[in-house]
């Protein structure tokens, strides 16, 4: 993959899931969840960049199980991964919506003899172990995600239209579960388990971002920014290296850093995508590197150096970078709802609407200036 | 002498000294009958016998004469014999005399040195006696306060006592009057140093102590210091009476009390030390004089003060007065001070005026936010509430440049000088850039607040034209305005051109941002409208579509309003307008749903920059509104009777809005892409006919 030149990978139907293969730190590897309303239809691609050709390699496994709004893989296992999916049922004339979990039966995408390689290129789907299926209690319930507890590979959080249920992977059965008292009627979009607390589980409702302490009765929140955003905020990511840190992204087109102990002014904000931004993540390694993905149909490199070169004590660090966008990345033609970072530090895929995934990698002068 | 002259040369006639007879008798007989002859010689000897008896009555007259006067000088003989003896008498006792006298001067020289002994022993004496009374005489003098008397004593005798001082008995004098002087001078030190000695008191005392040959360099650290106290009083009273009285009242107070003494202390400085150098006063003066100026720019700060008239009279007083002590003073910092005092209370003056404007124009604002509020969008004409802020706006600004031009008035002291004329041009052009860089912050900060304070978008369109205005107009009207106005009162006067284009940016920019927000305001309402119809919704089991969703009439409303409201302010040009966005999206068929379709398509940017056009601002909400809503579909899932209401909705919005806006294409592309989304998103997607589409959106 050269400067400037990005991987363009394409699938057949509509997707908005994306998830990095965790665990597995050398490998670039992503798996996209596709959403088609057809039954059997669906598919779950696992796609692997080849650093050193610069190859791409697929692997395609079956989702007949619905349409995938949502895809993680698991921190703890490489080859486990669940899906938040939803499935038209002709009989009934409605929706359900549920979370799995597979298992992949092989993490290996790149082909090792011939064999492999025409089994791969003949796009074959295979079919994945299917670990357990959630629902929710009542059949109608929308789920907006399902997310994997950091530390703790037995717990799950999924976040529905307004309230978060809080399940054991292996019985499936809720441990706790939480819901904001009164503002019922303002719906959640999605949520996040906050890195530093463990049991904390921070969740997007409309415009606000709520923190949870599932240890808790989960009535009361422990940290809230309200008005994070000016209309629909739609992502949160929690800086990985710096406690109190997170970024969060909205309908107002707006990128805002927080610091949630103090919430009443984001302590970084920037307005460069021209339309809603439904994705932020942070970079792994470097914290100053963000990604966003938004419905203008572009995905953007965005520096946020000024806040991150602080010392403990707040004192200033020499600055590599200048604060803004960094690269614009407007090979997709239809809205991005996905970015993510793999789990090698200058790569990242974008994916958007019309089933368009982007590998690029951070700009080579820009990677030089942080590293040295 | 004429009339001689003819008779000596007349010969002929008889009483005349040239008489010729012959001559005569010759004429006589030649001109005259016989008988006149005859005549002529009777009368002639009757004249003869007259001439004769009186010619002898002449001689016995002088015969007689001759006699008595020479009896008279018989008897004067005689008489002379007398006074001969008594003349050589006289003489013999004159010489007398002289021996005598001669004789009574020689006794006498010898009393007549005595008595001039005596008299000089008489003055030295006096002398000694002034000089041994002497300090008693300068006691008194001092008791008394005549200190002039006394130090003039003390002069006279001093050359006294330094020429016999070495002896004994005046070393005791001199000492005893070294001590009195110098209690003199401790007397006047003091007197110098009590804040109540008038300022002739003090010069008086200084110069004495100088004839007391004090030394000029201490004389001056005392004169000052006192004069110092006494004008601290001055100061003391001006500064309390700062905040109570008008400028006019305190620069007369000022103006009599403090500048009229300084200025006596000064000149009598210049007499009294006649330095040169001016080492201590202007350092002096710069002290009192800065205090001076504080408390006048305190004075012109507070609220009486803000009549123009008032101020400029005040001014113009403590200008001449300041000019006139700086001639006295001729020392540059204070003339330069007096300067920058009328130059800061112009622009004091100034900042007054901008901020008033703004703060005018701030319940201007006010009233017309409650109008707005409390007509509706219906009614409210926009145009003239734009043409009565803005006329209202520039009728200040000129006012207060007018205003401001009564610092150039001839009769002022200050009136036509050039460094005020280019002071109050520059007081005229921040009253303007500054009123105009205001006008913009606040549109901005308007602009910015949109969601969470009700700024209707009526009040964002009008503002936004409003500094569209002043940028296109409103600027180099006032500056050509100011141009003007400095002409006539300042002809001749180079103004310099000042730097509009900043000013011109600031008002783009709030104008750009009133007009995004407003665009930005209007599609969020609707698109707020859109994704909560289409989010609540469940889709799965709508009925079969009778028309429209009401939503989308609102929808219609929200926009056609705006649009109503924008065509009033900001009408369509004839061309079509350069949108500021790119154009439409990739406009595909809806049953196909391919990638290919949008690369030939271009991009649309949905939070972009709105133009200052009718049309463009239409699209520019349009795009927000129906954006919103192709993303909301694409969360949904639609069962056939859903997709197919979804149908006719997107075919209302498109017949309502296409009149809205410039951009068909824009608009279809939007609409187009919601309808595929949907189509997408839909478990039987199967679309209804077009012509029955139709027909339920005309019943609807």
């Amino acid at each position: 993959m050269e400067e400037g030149n990005s991987i363009i990978y394409g699938l057949e139907h509509q997707t908005r899931a994306l998830s990095p293969q965790y665990g597995e730190s050398d490998a670039i590897r992503f798996l996209i969840g596709t959403q088609s309303l057809k039954p059997n239809t669906n598919q779950v691609h696992v796609v692997e960049l080849e650093e050193d050709t610069g190859a791409l390699h697929t692997k395609v496994f079956k989702h007949d199980i619905g349409e995938i709004w949502h895809l993680r893989c698991s921190p703890h296992d490489a080859a486990t991964l669940m899906t938040t999916h939803n499935a038209y049922d002709p009989d009934t004339c409605q929706c359900t919506m549920g979370v799995s979990i597979f298992k992949l039966p092989t993490t290996e995408v790149i082909p090792k003899d011939l064999d492999d390689l025409s089994a791969i290129q003949g796009r074959n789907a295979e079919d994945m172990e299917l670990l357990k299926t959630i629902t929710p209690e009542k059949p109608e319930e929308e789920i907006r995600c399902a997310e994997w507890h950091p530390t703790d590979s037995n717990r799950i959080g999924i976040v529905l239209d307004n309230y978060v249920s809080i399940r054991d992977v292996n019985t499936g059965s809720q441990v706790t579960s939480v819901a904001p008292e009164g503002r019922a009627r303002l719906k959640f979009t999605g949520g996040k388990w906050s890195p530093q607390g463990h049991c904390q589980f921070a969740v997007l409702q409309d415009t606000h971002i709520k923190c949870f302490d599932t240890r808790t009765d989960c009535v009361k929140s422990s940290w809230h920014i309200d008005n994070a955003h000016r209309q629909l905020a739609r992502d949160i990511d929690f800086n990985p290296n710096r406690q109190f840190h997170l970024a969060s992204a909205g309908d107002d087109a707006a990128l805002n850093i927080w610091d949630y102990r103090n919430s009443k002014e984001p302590i970084f904000s920037r307005t460069d995508h021209s339309h809603w931004v439904w994705t932020v993540r942070y970079n792994t390694y470097h914290e100053q590197l963000l990604l966003t993905g938004s419905s203008d149909a572009r995905a953007l490199l965005t520096a946020a150096a000024s806040i991150c070169d602080l010392d403990d004590e707040g004192k200033r660090l020499s600055q590599v970078l200048e604060d803004g966008v960094l690269q614009s990345y407007e090979q997709h033609e239809d809205s991005v709802y996905c970015a993510e970072w793999s789990a090698e530090p200058w790569t990242f895929a974008s994916l958007s609407y019309d089933a368009r995934l982007v590998l690029s990698r951070v700009p080579r002068h820009f990677k030089y200036k942080i590293l040295l | 002498m004429g009339d001689s002259s003819n008779d000596n040369e007349n010969p002929l006639d008889i009483d005349g000294s040239n008489f010729n007879s012959e001559m005569y008798l010759e004429c006589l007989l030649k001109c005259a009958t016989l008988r006149q002859v005859m005549d002529k010689e009777a009368e002639v000897v009757t004249q003869s016998q007259f001439l004769q008896s009186e010619m002898q009555t002449l001689v016995y007259e002088n015969y007689n004469k001759f006699i008595s006067a020479t009896e008279t000088v018989r008897k004067m003989r005689s008489d002379f014999q007398i006074m001969q003896e008594e003349m050589n008498k006289l003489s013999e006792n004159i010489n007398n005399i002289t021996t005598f006298s001669a004789k009574i001067s020689d006794n006498l020289k010898e009393s007549g040195n005595n008595v001039n002994r005596l008299c000089s022993t008489r003055q030295l004496l006096d002398k000694l006696q002034f000089v041994f009374l002497l300090p008693t005489q300068l006691n008194k003098a001092i008791q008394e306060n005549r200190y002039v008397d006394a130090v003039q004593d003390y002069t006279h005798a001093q050359r006294v006592l330094q020429k016999y001082g070495n002896q004994p008995s005046f070393q005791s004098i001199q000492s005893e009057c070294l001590e009195i002087i110098c209690d003199l001078k401790k007397t006047l030190r003091e007197r110098l140093l009590t804040p109540d000695t008038s300022a002739s008191e003090l010069a008086e005392s200084v110069g004495l102590l100088r004839q007391l040959q004090e030394t000029d360099s201490s004389l001056q650290d005392i004169f000052l210091t006192s004069a110092e106290n006494r004008l601290d009083q001055h100061l003391k009273n001006l500064s309390s009476i700062v905040d109570s009285a008008d400028i006019l009242e305190w620069v007369e107070k000022c103006n009599n009390t403090l500048l009229a003494d300084l200025g006596i202390i000064i000149s009598c400085y210049h007499d009294l030390f006649e330095d040169k150098e001016m080492v201590n006063l202007p350092e002096f003066a710069d002290k009192i004089m800065t205090q001076v100026f504080q408390l006048f720019e305190e004075n012109v700060k507070r609220p009486e003060n803000i009549g123009t008239e008032i101020l400029i009279r005040g001014l113009d007083k403590f200008f001449r007065k300041l000019q006139a002590m700086s001639e006295i003073i001729s020392s540059e910092p204070i003339s330069n001070k007096a300067l920058d005092v009328v130059i800061q209370s112009i622009k004091h003056k100034a900042t007054l005026q901008y901020e008033t404007i703004q703060s005018q124009f701030k319940e201007n604002l006010m009233r017309v936010r409650q109008s707005l509020a409390s007509k509706g969008t219906e009614s409210a004409d926009l145009k003239d509430i734009l043409n009565s802020l803005q006329i209202h706006l520039m009728q200040k600004i000129q006012a207060s440049l007018l205003d401001l031009m009564a610092f150039l008035q001839n009769k002022l002291s200050f009136g036509l000088k050039s460094w005020c004329g280019k002071a109050v041009a520059d007081a005229c052009w921040t009253v303007i850039s500054e009123t105009l860089i205001n006008l913009s912050e606040m549109v901005k900060t308007m602009a910015s607040l949109q969601t969470s304070n009700n700024i209707s978008f009526e009040l964002l369109l009008i503002l936004a034209k409003l500094c569209l205005e002043m940028h296109e107009n409103g600027v180099t009207t006032l500056h050509n305005h100011l141009i003007k106005l400095m002409e006539e009162s300042a002809p001749g006067f180079a103004i310099d051109k000042r730097d509009t284009n900043s000013v011109m940016v600031h008002l783009s920019t709030a104008a750009q941002t009133a007009l995004d927000s407003e665009v930005v305001f209007i599609g969020q309402t609707a698109a707020q409208m859109l994704r909560v119809s289409v989010l609540a919704r469940d889709w799965l089991r709508a009925p079969e579509p009778r028309g429209p969703r009401a939503v989308c009439r609102r929808v219609v409303e929200t926009l056609a309003s705006a649009d109503s409201a924008a065509s009033q302010l900001f009408p369509t040009s004839v061309k079509p307008s350069s949108d500021s966005s790119r154009r439409t999206i990739w406009s595909r068929a809806p049953s196909s749903f391919s990638p290919i379709n949008r690369i030939f398509s271009e991009r649309i940017e949905v939070f972009s920059p709105a133009g200052a056009d009718r049309a463009a601002l239409s699209n520019g909400a349009l795009k927000v509104a129906l954006k919103a809503l192709v993303e909301c579909v694409r969360l949904r899932t639609f069962s056939r009777h859903g997709l197919q209401q979804l149908q006719v909705d997107v075919h209302f919005l498109q017949q309502r809005l296409s009149c809205m806006g410039n951009d068909e294409r824009l608009l279809n592309a939007l609409l187009e892409d919601a309808l595929a989304s949907a189509q997408i998103r839909c478990i039987d997607p199967q679309l209804m006919e077009a012509s029955i589409v139709d027909i339920i959106c005309e019943r609807g």
